[in-house]
């Protein structure tokens, strides 16, 4: 065995390189990085609502384990046979981290299933669907449908501004519930506050139930309980202000932390999985189906699953107020998929955005394969379901809560990487009992404000 | 004698070959200037900046530095790295030189073969598929928990890779799993090179197996230990693929590692010059600790 | 040496211990393969109807043909260029002794301890300004770069210890240096040259970092990077996970089997000198 390894670092020889290197790095700051990039995602100028018959291949990344994307695609082939897709999927975690660098890379998709995109539309990635949105005539949409998907310039606020998404079905969340688990603990309607929500919590721990399957690995799944909580307990504008990034909004509120010290209360009582931090999302459903637990938090873009692995067995109901009788409040998001800037078809992407929301087939195929509310101009029917379902009932409670005009958006999606960043860790340490609600509500804030402040 | 005729062409031969032999060093310079050198330097340039990856970046002058140095989250990340390497280094390292020690005793012939073969195979997969295989064992329903509960101990069993407490370890399992056979077999090599006197004469002193091993075989080993510690360090401070895998850093960030946060700032979070010097400061810590451990070898018997 | 029966058989019965704990993840992944689809499997448990079609589903779903092929045409831009490069480099710094040589070879050796994800960052921007991104090129290009310092410092290592009568006998001959290089150097090299060679397959076949960064098309990556995205999209089907994950490591494994004193001793040498 030879000494190479010892000899490998003389100091001659590094007091030579170090310097060399240095006049390397003086040589290159000369000019700042990226100062000759031109700037993307800019409006184009004209657009066009033809397909035209050319053949062509749309690049397509969507969610793995949500069959709607794929089904949508067939059937458009289908109608239009000169549109193909090629359709890459991925879990949600990985998208959301992918998802700058894939819109930004030359081979951008046409159309992307969109984590969050505020930072996305700061940074150009995302196609600015504004003159799709006249072409196509989408003011006969319910404005509130699209709300959620606008953008001021320069990404803040969101809210308003220009149409960077749509999507495809719109969806509501709230509670999912094992019926014979529900009668085994002698729940016989949907708890009608959420005090009385509670105490169907502490009666399934006693009839050693498991209360509440949640999933809270690699994103916080445990936001949804929390978010439906913190929905109750304040004004749902605050909510909405601090997610569309308002001046001023904070997420300190009474509410959240009032929302969070419940959280921690049902963490300690066992309301949720023990080993929570380690079931991911699919796991989650999986043990749901099996009859793993009492509730799930969960939105409707399961119901389709649900019914065919637990038919008759589920059901369905929003998250109650405090008193009786309150408006529901309730997270309510379109599943959004939007257009890369750099995507090679954006009239066809567009076109097939519109599709979704018009087509008889499509529409159809958005509530029985998506379990959601396919969206559109409000002078089309709803496709028929069939009673009984979860699926009817969820698509109930759309409606319900778009009467009670009761939809918020998700705490998740109010910055890039809010979610990654602070509300996931965080609310791993919160179950998990190494962080206080007061804490968790801080860190939140604090990532917030380092966020908006880049 | 070689003829003087002979002498000079050789002289002038070797003189012109020196220079031309500047074609044989240059293709591989280029490579290594291109896409070593370069993306080394502008590292450090971007570290320097406030960037996007998209837009136009802003002077930060050592801003980035100061955040890494200051920033509790990233001061923890660094710090997991160093956990990690308790696992990556010293148990591969320790439980090395006992297996060593054993082998090379005993297990001659095919045996010897069989074993040396099985403990390599961690070394040669893929880290992922280790990820992906030891996922599955420390996960719920794995066997690991399968075990725990067929011997009574169900109380223990946990979701290893999902706890804070357990999480950190649990990654350095993986990891030392995988160390373990490249250092067992470098020290078993090793120890076949010290001179079998060397053993006599300690017994013949009367010294008991600890004081043999602490007296020939060690300091002969002394090498070898310095090139496994070299080689796990730098594993375990720009570990990536295991822990992207198996837990991704969580729960928290207990298990968030440089590389994963390096990756993450640059490509998910677009902060460009925060992820730069982060990678510098890897890099420097990488080197600090890999330069002592080459001081400590450095006076080798060869 | 002599040893007592009890010494014999503990230490055999710790290493066949060790052995099992080495294969254990192997075989956990087995019997968590041959579970029927769907099911959430439980520990160890050899299934009463093994289901072996669940390989042909993973071979199916993971484009197992593509991705083979994919990473032997990476693996085929990548070592024989490095090999080659490194061999020509090490000759002219270790044999020739260039002037400037020992600078050079700092330099060189500069690169030794870098972390990739140091560099990952503006090779990314790099690759993209080329429009490389998302083609093999993509890791093949940085890779050769990557390997350079090891390889360079490997093959250096190799010519500096050849004896200089070799070229000096070449030279009384009137050969030129291309030809001392590759009649007679190249030939003495072929150890080195194939430990090398073993090394930079088996980096090239389970580099990750690069193949995720780089590239998003699974079929277009390395093993290690395919089944990272498999585990990315499958990762909770861990039945077809588990599948997938031991059919994407079966090559290695072959090649590993196949040749594995070559294999170990490469690692060895590799480890020693890197």
């Amino acid at each position: 065995m030879s000494g190479y390894t010892a000899r490998r670092f003389s100091r001659r020889g590094m007091m030579l390189v170090v310097p060399l290197t240095a006049a390397a790095v003086v040589a290159t700051a000369c000019s700042a990085p990226g100062a000759d990039q031109p700037s993307s995602g800019a409006t184009s100028g004209s657009v066009s609502t033809q397909l035209g018959s050319e053949q062509i291949t749309l690049e397509m990344y969507a969610e793995t384990g949500f069959p709607l994307a794929k089904a949508l695609t067939e059937e458009f082939t289908k109608q239009y046979p000169n549109v193909r897709f090629n359709v890459r999927e991925d879990q949600f975690t990985v998208i959301v981290e992918n998802a700058p660098r894939v819109l930004a890379s030359d081979s951008a998709p046409d159309i992307i299933r969109l984590p969050t995109m505020v930072d996305l539309v700061k940074d150009g990635l995302l196609k600015n669907l504004d003159p799709y949105f006249t072409a196509y005539g989408w003011e006969k949409f319910p404005a509130s449908q699209l709300v959620q998907l606008r953008v001021a310039e320069g990404g803040r606020p969101r809210g308003s501004g220009s149409l960077y998404g749509m999507g495809l079905g719109y969806s509501v969340t709230g509670v999912f519930y094992n019926k014979q688990l529900a009668q085994k603990v002698g729940m016989t309607q949907p708890p009608a506050t959420v005090a009385e929500f509670e105490e169907l919590l502490a009666k399934a721990k006693a009839a050693q139930v498991q209360p509440i399957m949640q999933f809270n690995k690699n994103t916080a799944g445990i936001n949804f309980p929390h978010q439906a909580l913190q929905n109750q307990f304040g004004d749902p504008a605050q909510i909405a202000d601090w997610i569309f990034q308002k001046p001023g909004a904070t997420f300190d509120t009474p509410a959240a932390l009032k929302a969070t010290q419940t959280i921690q209360r049902w963490a300690q009582a066992g309301y949720f999985p023990k080993d929570a931090n380690a079931i991911d999302y699919t796991a989650m459903n999986g043990q749901f189906q099996q009859g793993g637990g009492l509730f799930m938090f969960n939105g409707d873009w399961e119901s389709a699953n649900l019914d065919k692995a637990m038919a008759g067995n589920v059901g369905f109901f929003l998250f109650p107020g405090e008193a009786p009788g309150a408006k529901h409040v309730a997270m309510s998001a379109p599943n959004t998929f939007g257009v890369g800037a750099k995507a090679k078809h954006p009239d066809a992407a567009a076109f097939f955005l519109n599709w979704v929301h018009t087509n008889d087939k499509a529409r159809e195929i958005c509530v029985k394969v998506g379990g959601s509310s396919p969206g559109g101009p409000p002078d089309l029917t709803l496709p028929p379901v069939t009673e009984g379902t979860v699926l009817a009932e969820t698509l109930r409670a759309a409606a319900q809560l778009g009467a009670e005009n009761g939809a918020v958006d998700f705490t998740a999606n109010a910055t890039g990487a809010i979610f990654a960043s602070a509300i996931t860790p965080e609310m791993q340490k919160l179950v998990a009992g190494q962080q206080n609600p007061e804490g968790y509500v801080k860190a939140v804030q604090a990532e917030y404000e380092k966020e908006l402040s880049r | 004698m070689i003829p003087p005729a002979v002498r000079a062409r050789r002289t002038r031969w070797a003189r012109t070959a020196r220079w031309s032999g500047w074609l044989y060093v240059l293709p591989a310079l280029l490579f290594y200037a291109v896409f070593v050198l370069r993306p080394l330097a502008l590292t450090f340039q971007y570290s320097l900046y406030h960037w996007n990856g998209i837009g136009v970046a802003r002077w930060a002058g050592l801003q980035n530095y100061v955040t890494v140095f200051t920033d509790s989250d990233l001061l923890r990340i660094i710090g997991n790295a160093f956990v990690l390497i308790v696992f990556f280094s010293f148990i591969p390292v320790g439980l090395g030189l006992l297996v060593a020690t054993v082998v090379r005793r005993i297990a001659g012939g095919p045996f010897g073969t069989v074993v040396r073969t099985v403990l390599f195979l961690p070394q040669v997969i893929p880290l992922v598929a280790a990820g992906i295989a030891w996922s599955w064992l420390l996960s719920s329903t794995g066997l690991v928990n399968q075990v725990l509960r067929g011997v009574g101990l169900g109380g223990l069993a946990r979701a290893w890779l999902g706890e804070f407490d357990t999480a950190l370890p649990a990654v350095g399992v993986i990891g030392a799993w995988v160390l373990l056979g490249l250092c067992t077999i470098l020290l078993v090599t090793g120890m076949s090179k010290i001179d079998p006197a060397l053993y006599e004469a300690a017994r013949i002193d009367g010294a008991g197996p600890v004081r043999e091993f602490l007296a020939v075989t060690l300091p002969g080993l002394r090498q070898e230990i310095g090139v496994c510690l070299t080689v796990t360090v730098i594993a375990a401070l720009a570990s990536f693929d295991i822990v992207y895998i198996s837990t991704g850093g969580g729960p928290g960030l207990q298990t968030t590692v440089p590389g994963l946060e390096i990756y993450r700032l640059a490509f998910a979070q677009r902060q460009v010059g925060l992820a730069s010097a982060l990678g510098v400061v890897l890099m420097a810590l990488v080197l600090l600790c890999v330069l002592p451990i080459q001081r400590l070898t450095r006076e080798d018997r060869g | 040496m002599k040893l007592s029966r009890r010494e014999q058989l503990t230490g055999r019965l710790f290493l066949v211990a060790l052995v099992l704990v080495t294969l254990l993840p192997f075989v956990s992944m087995l019997s968590a393969a041959l579970q029927p689809r769907g099911s959430v499997p439980a520990g160890l448990a050899w299934p009463s109807d093994p289901q072996w079609g669940n390989f042909v589903d993973a071979f199916t779903v993971a484009n197992m043909s593509a991705l083979l092929r994919s990473s032997l045409l990476i693996v085929a831009g990548v070592v024989p260029v490095s090999v080659l490069v490194a061999t020509m480099a090490g000759f002219g710094l270790g044999h020739l002794r260039v002037p400037g040589g020992r600078f050079v070879f700092l330099l060189f050796l500069l690169g030794l301890t870098l972390p990739f994800e140091a560099v990952i960052t503006p090779i990314y921007y790099q690759v993209r300004d080329l429009g490389l991104l998302n083609t093999r090129w993509a890791i093949i290009l940085p890779l050769i770069g990557l390997y350079m310092p090891f390889a360079v410092f490997w093959m250096r290592a190799h010519f500096v210890n050849v004896p200089q009568e070799i070229a000096d006998a070449a030279r009384v001959d009137g050969s030129t240096t291309w030809q001392l290089f590759w009649r007679v150097q190249v030939p003495l090299a072929r150890p080195a040259i194939a430990s090398l060679t073993i090394l930079l397959f088996l980096w090239t076949w389970n580099q990750f970092l690069l193949a995720i960064v780089l590239v998003d098309d699974p079929g277009k990556r390395t093993m290690a990077g395919a089944l990272g995205a498999f585990q990315g999209q499958w990762g909770t089907d861990q039945v077809l996970l588990c599948a997938g994950s031991l059919l994407i490591l079966t090559p290695v494994l072959v090649v590993f089997l196949v040749f594995q004193r070559h294999f170990i001793k490469a690692l060895l040498q590799g480890s020693v000198k890197g």
